[in-house]
C-alpha cells in the first residue's frame, strides 16, 4: 500500500505551487501530482473590453520575468487579428528583445538549479552565496549576463521590466546607431562569458548525471538513470522567436488543442500519510493533513492531440535540432546549449538593424472581430500562445496558454518512478514559472458561468 | 537666509569660442561646457532644449555632437520639458553619461530622481553633468505667442532674440526691430506653477549660470558640487572662458541676491496663501 506526501510550497523557482505525491514502499513516486496554488489573477477577464493599445501594457504584468515575452505574443496576436504587418526593423528590435529576455531567464534558471549540483570530483553541492572560489566566479558571471541582458533588454525594449517601447504596429522609436553599438558591444562581451558559462553547467550536470547518490536532508537519496523521463510528445512552434496565425505554413494546429479543467486531471482528496522533517526548508507537510489537489489547482490542463506535451527548450531543440536525450538533464543541457544561440542571434540581428529604419506601421486598422487570431512566442520556459479577438480597437476575447501551464501535465507525468525527495529537482528542469501559469477563473456554478475555453 | 544655495566658486565668465558666442543669450556657458564636456568624454550627450516645428517653442533632444548642441543655444522663455527625454536618452540613444540643463524646477526633479528614482530605473548613475539656468519664471507658449505677437507687434517667425533684463522684455527681429515692453505687462502671462518656487540660481546644479550679475555679454557662474568643480576647473584649463573676479564687476552679486530674494520673498506669499485655501472648498483654477 502506498502512502502520500506533500512538498507544499517547492522551492527556487518563480511562483507558488505544490507536489502532492503518491509513494511505494521505497519511497518511489507511482502517481505525481504538480498544482499551481498561485492565487489567480484574471488578467485574460481583466482585458476584456480595454483598448487594444493597453492590452500588451496589461499582459505584461502576467509575470516580472519574463514580461517581454507576454508583451511580444500579446502585440504580435492583436496585430495577427487586426490584419497589421509591422516593419523589418521593428521586428528586429523585438526578436533582440526577446533573445536578450531569453539570455536572462536561462541565467536565473542556472541560480535555481545549481544549488542541486555538485562540484565535480566532489561530495559539495554549489552554494552560490559563499564567498568561497570557485564559487564567487560563478555567481559573477551569472549575474554579469543577466546584467548584459537587462542592457539590453533597457536599450532594445526600454524598460528592462515590462518593456514600453513595443507597441501595436510595431515599436515606438528605433534605437540610434551609438545605442546600436553599445549593444554590440554588451553582446560581444557575453559571448565569451555565455560559453564558458554553458560550457560549466553542461559539466556539473553530466558530473551529476554519474553520480549514484545525491544528499537530500541528510541522507543518500539514490539518482535514477532515467530521471524525469516521459513518454509524451513535444511542442515548439519555432526554433527561435515565434510565429502566428498569418503564416502561411504553420508549425502547429489549435484545431489540435483541448484544455481541460484540474479535476479531470488531478487526484481527489487524499490524507498525507508520509511525513519528513528532515526535508530542505522546513520538512514536508504534516501526516494527517487533508489535501485536495483537483479542488487547488489554479492551473488548466492542455492537451495537444489528447496528451499532456512538453514546452521548452529541449522541445525546440528536439523538434528542430534533432537533440534527443530525454530527462531532466537532457532537458538541462538543452537549457544551457540555447545561450550561445541567444547571444549569437542579437549579433545576428544587430547587423541587420537599420536605425534610421521606420519602425512603426500606417494606419492601424481597428479590427473587425471576425475571426480569433493567435501568435506564439519561444521564451526561455517554451511556447506561449495567445488567443485574441479584436473587434473595434476593442479586446473581445483574450486567452493565453503559456509554458508552464502545458508542463504542468507533462511534468507531473515525468515524476513517477523517481525518489520523492528528487520531485523538485525534476520540476526544476522545466524551469517553472507558476504565476503566468495561474489562468482559472473558477465561478460558483449555480450562480455564476465557470470559465469559458475560446478553443475546445 | 541663504537665497543663492550653497556654492564653492563665482565667477563673472564668457566662453572664449567665437561660434558658440554667435548666437548665444550670454557668455555662452551652458553650450561651451557641455561641448568641452563632449569633446572630453565627460558626457556621451546631453538633453537640451532645441527647436521644434513651431518658432519659438522648445523641444527636448538629446544632442551628440557639438553641431547638434549648437542648435541649443540662446534662451527660450517657455516651457521645455527636458526631464521626459532624461531616460530615453540612457535607453534608445545608448548614453552612460548623460548631461542636462535645466531651470531650477528642472534641476529639482533631476537631482529628485536621483534620489529616488521611480520610473527612472538604472537612470540616476548615469547623470554626468547638470548644468542649471537662473530661472524668474517662463510663460506658456501660448502667453509667448501673446507678449510677442500682440503687445510687441512682431510675427514670432521673424524674432531673432527675447531677452529679459533691466526690467524689460526686449523683442529683436532679424531685421533689427527693437521693441521693448515693461515687464510688468508680461506678469499676467506667466505659467502661475512657477509662483511657488523657491529656487532662482538652481541651487542644486552642479553648475548654474545666468545672465544677472555681470555685465552685458558676460555670465555669473555658480560652481556649486564636486563634479562641478572637476568640470568647471578642467573647461577653465583648457581655455574655453574668460573670467573676471564677480567682485570687479558691475552689478555684481548684489544684484542676484537681490533678484533672488525678491522671488524668493514673492512666491513664499503664494506658498503661504495656499496653505490657507481651506477644507472643502474648491480650488480656483489657475489657468483660468
Amino acid at each position: 500500500m502506498g502512502k502520500v506526501v506533500e512538498i507544499s510550497p517547492t522551492t527556487r523557482h518563480e511562483g507558488r505551487s505544490k507536489l502532492v505525491l503518491q509513494v511505494d514502499d521505497e519511497g518511489i513516486i507511482t502517481v505525481g501530482n504538480w498544482i499551481s496554488v498561485t492565487p489567480v489573477r484574471g488578467l485574460e477577464k481583466a482585458v476584456l473590453g480595454k483598448p487594444m493599445e493597453q492590452v500588451p501594457k496589461l499582459l505584461s504584468r502576467v509575470c516580472g520575468i519574463c514580461p517581454v515575452a507576454h508583451a511580444l505574443a500579446a502585440v504580435e496576436a492583436i496585430e495577427t487579428s487586426i490584419g497589421v504587418e509591422i516593419p523589418a526593423d521593428a521586428h528586429t528590435l523585438r526578436v533582440i528583445l526577446h533573445c536578450a529576455n531569453r539570455l536572462n531567464n536561462h541565467a536565473l534558471s542556472n541560480i535555481f538549479t545549481l544549488p542541486d549540483l555538485y562540484i565535480p570530483g566532489t561530495d559539495r553541492k554549489i552554494n552560490l552565496f559563499s564567498p568561497e572560489e570557485p564559487m564567487r566566479s560563478i555567481a559573477r558571471r551569472i549575474q554579469r549576463i543577466r546584467e548584459i541582458a537587462q542592457g539590453i533588454t533597457e536599450i532594445a525594449g526600454g524598460e528592462a521590466i515590462h518593456p514600453t517601447n513595443t507597441r501595436i504596429g510595431g515599436m515606438y522609436y528605433n534605437i540610434t546607431s551609438r545605442a546600436k553599438q553599445k549593444l554590440t558591444d554588451l553582446a560581444k562581451e557575453a559571448v565569451d562569458i555565455v560559453k564558458t558559462q554553458m560550457d560549466f553547467m553542461i559539466a556539473v550536470l553530466r558530473n551529476f548525471q554519474r553520480r549514484d547518490w545525491t544528499e537530500i536532508g541528510g541522507r543518500q537519496i539514490p539518482i535514477p538513470r532515467n530521471l524525469g523521463y516521459h513518454s509524451e510528445g513535444y511542442l515548439a512552434t519555432d526554433s527561435l522567436y515565434g510565429t502566428s496565425s498569418r503564416t502561411s505554413v504553420q508549425s502547429w494546429d489549435p484545431d489540435h488543442l483541448r484544455e481541460i479543467r484540474p479535476w479531470n486531471f488531478y487526484m481527489g482528496e487524499v490524507t498525507i500519510d508520509l511525513e519528513d522533517s528532515t526535508y530542505p526548508i522546513g520538512g514536508t507537510t504534516a501526516a494527517g493533513t487533508v489535501v485536495h489537489p483537483k479542488r487547488e489547482a489554479t492551473n488548466a490542463i492542455p492537451l495537444y492531440n489528447g496528451r499532456p506535451v512538453e514546452v521548452g527548450p529541449r522541445a525546440r531543440m528536439a523538434l528542430y535540432q534533432g537533440f534527443n536525450e530525454k530527462g531532466t538533464i537532457g532537458q538541462q543541457v538543452a537549457r544551457q546549449m540555447e545561450y550561445m544561440t541567444d547571444v549569437h542571434e542579437i549579433l545576428n540581428r544587430l547587423d541587420t538593424l537599420n536605425t534610421s529604419g521606420k519602425v512603426l506601421t500606417d494606419p492601424i486598422p481597428p479590427g473587425d472581430g471576425k475571426t480569433l487570431a493567435w501568435a506564439t512566442t519561444e521564451p526561455a520556459r517554451g511556447t506561449n500562445v495567445h488567443f485574441v479577438r479584436v473587434r473595434e480597437g476593442k479586446v473581445a476575447d483574450y486567452s493565453m496558454i503559456v509554458p508552464t501551464t502545458w508542463n504542468f501535465p507533462v511534468c507531473s507525468k515525468a515524476l513517477s518512478g523517481a525518489p520523492w525527495q528528487l520531485a523538485e529537482v525534476i520540476i526544476r528542469g522545466y524551469d517553472p514559472c507558476v504565476s503566468c501559469a495561474t489562468h482559472m477563473i473558477v465561478l460558483d456554478p449555480d450562480k455564476n458561468v465557470v470559465a469559458q475555453n475560446l478553443i475546445r | 537666509m541663504n537665497v543663492l544655495g550653497k556654492y564653492k566658486s563665482v565667477v563673472s565668465a564668457r566662453s572664449t569660442d567665437k561660434e558658440i558666442l554667435k548666437a548665444s543669450q550670454d557668455g555662452g556657458i551652458v553650450t561651451s561646457l557641455f561641448a568641452y564636456a563632449l569633446e572630453q568624454g565627460i558626457i556621451d550627450g546631453a538633453v537640451l532644449a532645441g527647436p521644434s516645428s513651431r518658432p519659438w517653442q522648445p523641444q527636448p533632444f538629446v544632442a551628440t555632437t557639438r553641431a547638434e548642441l549648437l542648435k541649443a543655444r540662446g534662451t527660450k522663455y517657455n516651457i521645455c520639458p527636458q526631464i521626459s527625454m532624461l531616460k530615453e536618452a540612457t535607453r534608445s540613444y545608448g548614453l552612460d553619461k548623460v548631461g542636462i540643463v535645466g531651470v531650477p524646477c528642472q534641476i529639482q526633479a533631476t537631482r529628485k530622481a536621483q534620489l529616488y528614482p521611480i520610473g527612472m530605473r538604472d537612470v540616476p548613475d548615469k547623470i554626468a553633468l547638470v548644468v542649471g539656468i537662473y530661472c524668474m519664471e517662463v510663460f506658456p507658449y501660448k502667453g509667448m505667442q501673446l507678449i510677442v505677437e500682440d503687445h510687441a507687434g512682431q510675427k514670432l517667425q521673424s524674432v531673432k532674440k527675447m531677452e529679459i533684463g533691466k526690467g524689460k522684455f526686449t523683442v529683436i527681429t532679424e531685421r533689427g526691430n527693437v521693441t521693448q515692453l515693461p515687464l510688468k505687462v508680461t506678469h499676467k502671462y506667466e505659467q502661475p506653477g512657477c509662483h511657488v518656487c523657491l529656487d532662482y540660481v538652481a541651487n542644486t546644479a552642479d553648475v548654474s549660470t545666468g545672465s544677472v550679475g555681470s555685465p552685458d555679454g558676460w555670465s555669473t557662474v555658480f560652481v556649486r558640487s564636486r563634479i562641478g568643480e572637476d568640470v568647471w576647473g578642467k573647461a577653465m584649463a583648457a581655455g574655453c572662458f574668460e573670467t573676471k573676479p564677480i567682485d570687479q564687476v558691475k552689478p555684481g552679486l548684489e544684484m542676484v541676491t537681490k533678484l533672488a530674494t525678491e522671488k524668493i520673498t514673492k512666491n513664499q506669499k503664494t506658498v503661504d496663501e495656499r496653505a490657507h485655501f481651506g477644507v472643502g472648498k474648491a480650488l480656483r483654477n489657475p489657468y483660468i
